[in-house]
């Protein structure tokens, strides 16, 4: 669960390149409860795991697990990039190593903007890179 | 499911559209099956303190949408191999949102048939609220 805090750009900035890293075991539930809510039938994702699985948050978010603070009140997500280098399948377990890469200051005479960028490397139970993911928070 | 070969490709070639309406009851399988519980999509006081109508479309709800595009469009044998989106405005739950793409480029790299694409989320008004690009690799025949 996502605690939000705030504090300064410059506090903000001060946290770049803070790192954590996440293990999370791959099953068949995990996987039909993201193919159920997405509405995706395809019979490959039995066994085999959809790639969209590794964007969710509760693999690609640094910014969950990282607990950065925001500058300002309203935050959203701007961006994604995802790389997928290898399958994955149900009974592999993925640890992933979280990010906060830099913040962007963007602000100007039309109101305060940053960009939060979180980068995360996902990889398997014998160390192959199975996923690289960029993910851009927006706070404004 | 209908197998997409390298060799049928054509730069131009469209995705074909899929529709897809998240409702609040998506929203909230998507907190479960995603672990994505920022009050943000679901709790309407919250959206509201932020400025927003009401709760919205997880964008990441919205990329995996499109990441089924794709692999729905390549076929068991084809792979994705890097998506990129931007979320550009927001989708409220109940809103119908149109998936599409375009093939943008078709070439060899290292052995591998690859295509890339423009890939993009419409919301009801025909407005591009999460465009993105791809690249996919394919099996030739």
């Amino acid at each position: 669960m996502v605690e939000l805090k705030w504090a300064s750009v410059d506090e903000i900035k001060a946290l770049q390149g803070k790192k954590t890293e996440k293990v999370l075991g791959i099953d068949q539930h995990m996987i039909n409860l993201y193919t159920d809510c997405i509405g995706d039938p395809n019979p490959k994702w039995k066994g085999s795991a959809p790639p969209g699985l590794i964007t969710t948050a509760m693999i690609s978010s640094g910014a969950v697990f990282l607990g950065i603070p925001l500058p300002y009140k309203r935050s959203v997500a701007a961006g994604t990039d995802w790389e997928f280098k290898k399958p994955y399948k149900a009974g592999d377990t993925l640890t992933t190593s979280h990010e906060f890469f830099e913040l962007q200051d963007k602000s100007s005479d039309k109101g305060p903007r940053a960009l939060m960028i979180y980068k995360s490397t996902h990889k398997n139970q014998n160390g192959e890179v199975v996923a690289i993911s960029s993910n851009t928070i927006m706070s404004y | 499911m209908a197998q997409l070969y390298f060799d049928d490709v054509k730069e131009g070639m469209d995705i074909a559209t899929v529709e897809k309406t998240p409702t609040t009851k998506t929203l909230v399988q998507w907190a479960g099956a995603s672990g994505d519980y920022f009050e943000l999509h679901y709790d309407k006081d919250f959206a509201q303190s932020m400025g927003f109508p009401g709760p919205i479309v997880h964008g990441r709800l919205e990329a995996a949408y499109l990441t089924q595009l794709l692999t729905d469009w390549i076929g068991d044998k084809g792979e994705l191999r890097k998506m990129s989106v931007q979320y550009r405005g927001n989708a409220l739950p109940g809103q119908t949102l149109s998936l599409g793409g375009k093939v943008t480029k078709r070439y060899s790299e290292g052995g591998e048939n690859l295509v890339e694409c423009q890939i993009w989320v419409k919301n009801p008004e025909g407005k591009e609220i999460t465009p993105g690009t791809a690249v996919v690799a394919l099996p030739s025949k």
